[in-house]
């Protein structure tokens, strides 16, 4: 695949699927999925619930659920994830590779102090002192802008708010410094006052450390503000690929331009009805011959039912998967 | 902590004032008395024991010099056993019902515990199914159907121990403890099997999991406290249960603990003894239910505050 840039990426991720194993058959969630993270780069995976996008992040870190399947690969600074002991596996979410999740009000573990929940990481992988990895933390809680920090390292989760536990969980991700960071939609739980905050600490703390983040949300405000790249995902395909701001511009799958103009804005005149793309989006069930957006397209032709689009560049570093753009390039 | 301890200790003291009087009224509701046995006696002997007990007094009045008794640690005289006070006679059973308690609530919760966490940490495997079988013998086979059979085979077949009795040996004290604990072993390798498979489920636990937290570390250092927390809670009343004695254990091994006389008191319409028991297991059972309290706020922050 030479389409997809090979110079020094940091997460190389080739024909990744992932499939679980149902009573009533075998669903495919993500469906060869290929793409490319550069070192500090932000790239959002967007799409609606059911797209596969989360399930991208768990298979990187070794957390699907017993019965999902991974197959591919996913070349992390040279070592395939996907292939690697359970040891080495943990050495690697442990220093290198970090994950914050969607719920942060279940996410940390109530029976234990904040400070000794982030201060674990750093003993266990990076052979710190009980008391050196404990001031470690405090600081990191006040980078997060943790007011007191040193008093709350003491307090236990359930004496935050939620924002504030997502704070706690991205400075529990960051304080190992790791390469690559994992966000699977971290303000989804979060009142809308507090997303455009953690958005805010979670993108300048990293460019600090110079991490690198795969941001899956359906938020296309935040990816906008935040994100270099974009991969808009369907039926656990990647449908579109490129830039952020040229996609948002002018985005070329039907699905992505569906996706933009369902997206309600303020400035925008007052229409009767929100937006929508019509149909339903698909939940797991067998995999359609064609392209997957196919049923819910309105500008489908023949072909799109009987033969998947290849993805194809349709412009300097754009891609997408669509019958109809390949020859505008 | 101290106002916690004083305000359950008060809630405590309601609780037991409460069971004293209820238990009074109730156990009087019953007919006969602690004299109508099939031998004859002439009402005059009969009116004479009653008054040196103090039956003929109103129930109310007898209630009231009752209660003064319990005040001033009086539990009056045993009816049934002449000569000696309740006192006496809990206090001479207890440490037999205690010993054997103790290390039976001991074993049944370090062998339930760890059946448990084997049990979910390897599902569907040996030792799951195994400690799957033994929960289902030890909850659905009757003590006094086990005891008898353990005494058949390890003290009459293979002799390696007594068959009953109460000994200087620690002998004597295996087949009763084993016997007392194998229903609590079931149930709380039961109990912990399912709050382990539960808490491993956590979202937390997948937190520590992508810290890079490995196998048995995410087991013993995250995953442990939310398993045992249901054990916790279960080991307050059951510990005060266990301690005081059971009937059918101290029977079937002749032992003089004071499980016996909670049955026998009540069909004696021995009154004072059976008030005394009930204040002494009253009394645990409040006192367990609080420790069981202080140790769960111990493990769990989110109790504390209650």
């Amino acid at each position: 695949m030479p389409l997809i840039p090979m110079t020094d990426s940091l997460l190389r991720v080739r024909d990744l699927s992932v499939r679980f194993r149902l009573p009533e058959g075998e669903v495919t969630a993500v469906d060869h999925v290929s793409f490319d993270v550069a070192p500090g780069e932000v790239l959002g995976i967007v799409g609606e619930s059911g797209s596969g996008k989360s399930q991208i992040l768990f298979s990187l870190m070794g957390l699907l659920a017993g019965n999902g399947r991974v197959s591919g690969a996913a070349h992390f600074a040279g070592q395939d994830l996907l292939a690697m002991s359970p040891r080495a596996l943990d050495h690697v979410r442990g220093v290198a590779m970090s994950m914050i999740f969607q719920d942060p009000m279940t996410s940390l573990s109530p029976y234990k102090r904040v400070g000794d929940q982030l201060a674990e990481g750093l003993i266990v992988h990076k052979g710190l002192s009980r008391r050196d990895a404990g001031r470690e933390a405090v600081r990191m809680l006040d980078r997060v802008r943790i007011p007191d920090a040193a008093r709350r390292a003491r307090s236990y989760p359930h004496e935050f708010s939620g924002g504030m536990r997502q704070r706690v969980m991205i400075a529990m991700a960051l304080l190992v410094k790791p390469r690559l960071l994992l966000a699977d939609e971290p303000t989804t739980a979060l009142d809308v006052t507090i997303q455009a905050q953690i958005i805010d600490i979670l993108a300048e703390l990293a460019r600090e450390i110079g991490t690198a983040i795969i941001f899956v949300t359906h938020d296309l405000g935040v990816v906008a503000r935040l994100c270099d790249r974009v991969i808009v995902l369907y039926g656990g395909r990647i449908m579109e690929e490129g830039p952020a701001a040229p996609l948002f511009a002018a985005p070329a799958h039907p699905y992505a331009k569906g996706l933009l103009h369902a997206t309600p804005r303020i400035a925008a005149p007052l229409t009767p009805r929100l937006e929508t793309i019509a149909g339903a989006p698909r939940a797991g069930g067998a995999m359609l011959p064609g392209c997957p957006f196919a049923p819910r397209c309105d500008q489908r032709i023949d072909i799109c039912q009987t033969t998947p689009p290849p993805l194809k560049a349709i412009a300097p570093g754009r891609l997408a998967a669509c019958h109809l753009t390949g020859e505008t390039a | 902590m101290l106002r916690f301890l004083t305000k359950r200790a008060g809630d405590g003291i309601l609780t037991l004032a409460a069971l004293v009087t209820l238990t009074f009224f109730v156990m009087r509701l019953a007919p006969g008395g602690p004299f109508s046995s099939n031998r004859k006696i002439s009402p005059d002997i009969l009116a004479n024991i009653e008054a040196t007990y103090h039956l003929d007094e109103p129930l109310l009045q007898q209630f009231l010099r009752y209660v003064w008794g319990v005040v001033r640690f009086d539990f009056g005289p045993s009816i049934r056993f002449r000569d000696y006070s309740v006192a006496d006679i809990l206090i001479s059973g207890l440490p037999y019902s205690l010993t054997i308690g103790f290390w039976a609530v001991m074993v049944a919760t370090v062998t339930g515990v760890t059946l448990g966490i084997l049990g979910a940490l390897k599902r569907n495997s040996i030792i799951d199914y195994s400690a799957g079988v033994i929960a289902v013998i030890g909850i659905a086979v009757p003590i006094f159907v086990l005891a008898p059979l353990m005494q058949v085979y390890f003290a009459l077949t293979l002799r390696w121990l007594p068959v009953g009795g109460w000994g200087d040996s620690w002998r004597n004290l295996v087949l009763p403890i084993v016997a007392l604990s194998l229903p609590n072993i079931a149930y709380i390798s039961r109990l912990t099997r399912a709050a382990m498979i539960e808490t491993l489920r956590e979202n937390y636990i997948r937190t520590a999991v992508a810290k890079g937290i490995g196998g048995r570390r995410v087991v013993w250092n995250h995953a442990l406290t939310g398993a045992v927390l249901p054990v916790v809670a279960y080991l307050g009343p059951a510990t005060a249960a266990i301690i005081t004695g059971s009937i059918v254990i101290e029977t079937i091994f002749a032992l003089p603990g004071i499980g016996r006389h909670f049955v026998d008191a009540a069909l004696n319409r021995d009154y004072p003894l059976v008030m005394g028991i009930t204040i002494l297991y009253g009394g645990f059972l409040i006192v367990f239910n609080i420790l069981a309290d202080i140790l769960r706020g111990w493990l769990d922050p989110r109790v504390r505050n209650e």
